[in-house]
């Protein structure tokens, strides 16, 4: 049962910009090895985050961490959004009705959603903390729930292939 | 940000329907593996994989995917080998989703073989 893609994504595919991706020897391998790189940076510096907010990496004072940490994963998440794109454009019909890459837009969505809800109600509760000192539940809640979001987002990426 | 997520959402509740529409790397049958014999009718050496149509022999319309073309042509299948025209012999595995379509193992094209994997 064959369905066809909405018609934007069919015209994205279409596009040169794709074409030129897929012609490429060398852009698509780029796009693809950049990608997976990136997300090696991008998920040491969510841990170490994360694993903070949890309580661990307790000698370290919790804001600097995370003011200096977040500046990885930053840069890190802007070089997979770029790469990101590229493959997408390069099958974009056939990607955007896969299951897998649905659910790992929903999940990326919610992991950008976390971290504005930490911004807003969580960072003020940790940013003075000293090192030691226990992190507040919300902390703790937002670093567990970034980490699984995180994590969850790579798996589905990788199975994106399976499906 | 909401309505980003509201529209995500929307987006993947509406394509549920088309979640065999395509399928990856797992949904070929390696069991059976098939051997489509004739001319290109086309060829898209493109990434990620290069793809032909070929006339087999059954007188069947194949959807041949190959290998990425880095790699082919690292091997010697560059474009002027599966070019239109030329008869290919490709030993692989068919699609348990996509009607005719088969993932090549290897190829034997003007009487030398190239593997794809």
């Amino acid at each position: 049962m064959e369905h066809e893609a909405p018609a934007i994504f069919v015209a994205l595919e279409q596009s040169g910009f794709a074409a030129a991706i897929r012609q490429s020897g060398w852009l698509y391998p780029l796009a693809n090895v950049g990608h997976i790189v990136a997300l090696v940076v991008f998920a040491g510096a969510v841990t170490a985050m994360d694993v903070r907010l949890l309580g661990g990496l307790a000698a370290t004072n919790p804001g600097r961490l995370i003011g200096q940490a977040r500046w990885v994963a930053i840069l890190a998440f802007a070089v997979m959004v770029v790469t990101g794109a590229m493959l997408f454009a390069a099958e974009a019909s056939h990607l955007v009705v896969n299951p897998m890459l649905q659910l790992k837009a929903v999940l990326l969505v919610a992991g950008l959603l976390n971290i504005a809800m930490f911004e807003l109600w969580g960072k003020q509760a940790v940013v003075g903390f000293a090192p030691a000192a226990p992190t507040p539940k919300r902390a703790k809640v937002a670093g567990g729930l970034s980490l699984a979001m995180w994590l969850a987002v790579a798996a589905c990426g990788r199975s994106i292939a399976y499906f | 940000m909401i309505r980003t997520i509201a529209s995500l959402a929307s987006l993947a509740l509406l394509s549920g329907g088309a979640a065999l529409a395509h399928h990856g790397w797992g949904s070929y049958d390696a069991a059976h593996p098939v051997t489509v014999a004739g001319p290109i009718l086309s060829s898209k050496y493109e990434n990620p994989h290069a793809t032909l149509t070929v006339r087999g022999s059954d007188s069947k319309v194949w959807t041949v995917t190959l290998a990425p073309t880095s790699r082919m042509s690292t091997r010697g299948a560059n474009d002027k080998i599966v070019a239109v025209g030329k008869n290919v012999s490709a030993f692989g595995y068919p699609s348990t989703v996509e009607k005719d379509e088969m993932r090549a193992e290897r190829i034997t094209v003007d009487g030398k073989t190239y593997e794809m994997r």
